[in-house]
């Protein structure tokens, strides 16, 4: 392939890519007719709705991450320290919920944990609540699961273990104080995808009724004119600042490896 | 006009040039070695000769045919690569056919050939394996039978053992060399390794820095080496700073001990190279006299290494280990034996 | 200091108690994946009163639903496709065309951010390019009289919803396929060409073999990836494009099918698709790292 063409392709391809985002912010600053201005930003903050769904979604991602992490931490160091055969399907299952799609899911979550049933979770708010919070976390589960198998990869689990054993440490000493330091950074890499995952997702929020921040950016988008853009663009800037964050904190682990 | 001719080659890459004014002809037949240590531009002039670099000026003829502004696929080279570089997604077999399938040989003949170059590397059997099946010395016989195939005109070695094991890296020396004589191949191959280079090569070039320091004979480079570089390079050298006392007769002082070479060097300074293998222990009628302390001894199986303090100067010596002879011990004053005639006298 | 002439305690693990460790993991998929998923595949061969049936499969195959999974499907194909080959031809300028080195690290983490940018905030950002308003509408109208309404354009059909997948297929696409081209050795083109081949003879006979069981991989997950895609399609088009997450979406809603188990039907047939898609992939990517060693 020529430069040439590699150069054309590439700013064909880039502009694809960028022309969508010029739109939407282009539409977000154009809510006063003939100037722009943030008077989409305004409005979308002074609305209580917004910060409602807003704060709803940031604490269900953080509840959310917690969760995935009180799982797959242990869960992948269990299975690299002592069950290595069980790897493979582990890693299978893990990667099944890109195979079934969200939609299909919670379909299922509704159904099986109506009021009727042996386990009414959509009975409660709360159990909604929990019931989307296990939604998410199977969402992110194969982000999560990937990033800290991988970063336990890079450690000598067993070799550790033993020695922290031989000193006397427990499993809980361990894990927190051995096993989580070391995959720090996988874990983080981890939580910022489950974070962008969570704050953006639609499906399930809506179809289990709760007031998250995706079904309100559907709502506002059928009944508003310029505000669904500056929500489009801070949903935007939410993942960039998520992708940004994981490329950080991966540079700056890269760099103290190198300096010691 | 030789066979394949290179004259006043050069490449730079931005402003550094990596090669400069290399000249070579080489004889239909020929084995020549280029060897170096690595950065030495010996890698860069045989991917030039291939094409895959251009020269930034200088000539390539091949067979009196100028090949410099030709693309890799029109020159008819075969080359091995050092990481094997077979393609895996086909069998050994349609490996080493490739270059006759995409020159549109019907099938039937690139079967044949196949079998024949198959049988020349002594794995008739392995046919319908895939690289990933075969060890490291296998593969590279594959990739050593793939460049052969299409008969071409020069054979491109480019450090095709360095990825080996030892044992398989001599095996697979001597059956290169041994095919590239009943073909009668013209071959260049790249090496760092001067044992490979001195046991194949019928001749070496010695590079260094971009350029050819000596070419000559296995022989020639290891006993007459041409520079400081290539004694140093080539088989282990002590050198030693010298004052010359009568430039006629060749009289020098090293450190206390007088030597004479018994043949004129310049006057003032001189350096003299000798081999660890050129000194004996003891006194022997006829020959120079060295007077010096053991300070080191290292036990090498076949061979004793000593290090000798010269008044200043120190000076390997290799001793044959034998039976017969408790081995000298650290400390002590020992007398050296040297021919005067083996003494290297080394230029700039 | 310790005895050291008696032997060490000797843990003995238990095996029962080893695989208790995986017990969190497995009742958390067993309870929000398998039950769920399991829920629905029976439910697909149910009647409301329980019985085994075939009528809920049977009632898929009616025009209108027939229609939703191959718009879908089509939807899907296209989508795919052409962020296969897009993404394929971007990543090969990038790792082969010879462009500077330092433009691959903002785009892989581009690629990253694209790729996770789907949903609604998606569907928004195309309406405010190519919809009735949108900026590049406007642009092509004012400046060059192009009317894409007028040539049949519109951001709620077939083509607007593919070209809005491929904002998320093209970086999938990128993302998987540089790794594999970076996997393309320098030396294999260089013995290629020795041996006399072409540039596209090398392509053929070598490169796109290589790399065929990534690339189709790839095209199995990304057709997935938009088949199972509900918020986009929810958002960018409302109700108007009869697709089946939409019809799904609208059916779990309010059962607007008028049988409950028509819809476990249509959710089955979402993963079979989607599953098959998958094992396709998984197939595939086998065979690919198998040569890529």
């Amino acid at each position: 392939m020529t430069r040439a063409a590699s150069w054309a392709i590439l700013l064909l391809g880039i502009t694809y890519f960028v022309l969508p985002l010029l739109g939407m912010v282009e539409f977000s600053l154009s809510m006063r007719r003939g100037e722009y201005s943030f008077d989409a930003y305004a409005a979308v903050l002074a609305d209580p709705q917004f910060r409602q769904t807003f704060s709803y979604s940031v604490v269900m991602a953080l509840l959310t991450i917690v969760f995935g992490i009180l799982l797959v931490v242990p869960t992948a160091f269990w299975v690299r320290l002592k069950l290595p055969r069980l790897r493979p399907v582990v890693e299978f299952v893990t990667l099944l919920p890109l195979v079934i799609p969200a939609i299909v899911t919670v379909f299922g979550y509704i159904r099986l944990y109506n009021t009727s049933s042996w386990l009414p979770l959509t009975g409660t708010i709360f159990g909604t609540n929990l019931l989307l919070m296990f939604g998410y976390a199977m969402l992110s589960l194969p982000y999560m699961y990937r990033a800290v198998d991988t970063g336990l990869r890079t450690i000598d689990v067993a070799t550790l273990t033993e020695a922290a054993q031989s000193l006397g440490a427990g499993w809980v000493t361990i894990i927190v104080k051995l096993i989580l330091p070391n995959v720090l950074v996988a874990v983080l890499s981890g939580s910022f995808v489950t974070f962008a995952i969570v704050m953006g997702e639609f499906t399930m929020a809506a179809l289990l009724n709760r007031p998250a921040f995706g079904p309100y950016l559907q709502l506002m988008g059928a009944n508003k004119a310029y505000e669904p853009f500056a929500l489009a663009t801070i949903a935007f800037i939410i993942t960039w600042a998520c992708m940004g964050l994981i490329q950080l904190v991966t540079r700056f682990t890269k760099h103290d490896k190198a300096g010691r | 006009m030789s066979f394949l001719t290179i004259s006043h080659l050069e490449k730079s890459f931005g402003v550094t040039r990596v090669v400069k004014d290399f000249n070579l002809d080489v004889e239909k037949g020929e084995f020549i070695s280029l060897l170096g240590p690595s950065g030495c531009g010996k890698t860069t002039v045989l991917r030039m000769v291939a094409g895959f670099e251009s020269p930034s000026a200088g000539n390539i003829t091949i067979e009196g045919r100028e090949v410099s502004s030709l693309k890799p696929n029109q020159r008819n080279i075969g080359m091995v690569f050092q990481a094997y570089a077979l393609f895996p997604n086909l069998t050994v077999a349609q490996n080493v056919g490739f270059g006759l399938r995409v020159k549109g040989v019907p099938a039937r003949e690139i079967a044949a050939r196949v079998e024949e170059m198959l049988a020349l590397i002594g794995l008739p059997e392995l046919g319908d394996r895939y690289p990933f099946q075969l060890s490291g010395g296998q593969q590279q016989r594959v990739a050593l039978a793939r460049a052969l195939a299409p008969k071409p005109q020069v054979l491109l070695l480019d450090e095709p053992l360095s990825a080996l094991d030892a044992k398989v890296r001599v095996s697979l020396r001597n059956e290169i060399r041994a095919i590239q004589r009943e073909l009668g191949i013209t071959t260049i191959f790249v090496t760092h390794d001067q044992e490979e280079a001195l046991s194949m090569s019928d001749r070496i070039v010695v590079m260094h820095q971009g350029v050819a320091e000596q070419v000559g004979s296995p022989f020639e480079i290891y006993n007459a080496p041409a520079t400081r570089f290539v004694a140093g390079f080539v088989g282990t050298l002590n050198t030693l700073d010298a004052q010359v006392l009568d430039p006629a007769t060749g009289r020098v002082k090293l450190g206390e001990n007088e030597l004479t070479l018994g043949r004129a060097v310049p006057p003032g300074e001189a350096t003299l190279g000798l081999r660890p293998e050129m000194l004996r222990l003891g006194a022997h009628p006829g020959e120079a006299a060295l007077t010096g302390t053991i300070t080191e001894l290292d036990f090498l199986g076949s061979v004793i290494r000593l290090r000798i303090d010269l008044g200043g100067q120190k000076l390997a010596v290799d001793l044959f280990n034998t039976t017969r002879q408790a081995p000298p011990k650290v400390g002590e004053t020992v007398s050296l034996a040297l021919n005067p005639a083996d003494a290297l006298v080394i230029g700039a | 200091m310790t005895d050291l002439t008696s032997p060490p305690p000797k843990r003995r693990w238990h095996p029962s108690l080893t695989w208790l460790g995986l017990l969190p993991f497995a009742l958390f998929i067993l309870l929000f994946l398998v039950l769920p998923t399991m829920k629905i595949v029976i439910g697909a061969f149910q009647r409301a009163d329980g019985s085994f049936t075939f009528e809920n499969i049977a009632g898929l195959f009616t025009a209108s639903i027939l229609s939703s999974y191959w718009i879908s499907i089509k939807i899907s194909v296209a989508s795919s496709a052409f962020g296969c080959l897009i993404g394929f031809l971007m990543a090969a300028a990038m790792v082969l065309g010879g462009l500077p080195r330092g433009i691959r690290s903002p785009l892989m983490t581009f690629s990253g951010v694209a790729s996770n940018f789907a949903g609604v905030p998606l569907a928004f950002a195309f309406l405010a390019t190519l919809g009735p308003l949108g900026l590049v509408t406007m642009f092509l109208r004012t400046e060059f009289g192009i009317n894409l309404r007028a040539m049949g354009f519109n951001i709620l059909s077939f083509w607007g919803l593919t070209i809005t997948y491929l904002f998320f297929q093209i970086p999938l696409m990128i993302l998987i396929i540089t790794p594999a081209l970076d996997g393309l050795k320098r030396e294999w083109r260089e013995a290629a060409s020795c041996l006399g081949a072409s540039g596209a003879q090398y392509w053929r006979i070598v490169a796109l073999p290589i790399l065929f069981p990534t690339i189709l991989g790839t095209f199995a997950l990304l057709f997935a990836n938009a088949f199972g895609a509900v918020a986009t399609a929810i958002a960018l088009t409302g109700s108007s494009l009869n697709i089946v997450p939409i019809m799904l979406f609208a059916q779990i809603r309010g059962d607007v099918l008028g049988n409950p188990h028509l819809g476990y039907a249509m959710a089955f047939g979402m993963i079979l698709v989607t599953g098959l898609a998958n094992v396709v992939y998984i197939v595939l990517r086998i065979r690919s790292e198998r040569w890529l060693k």
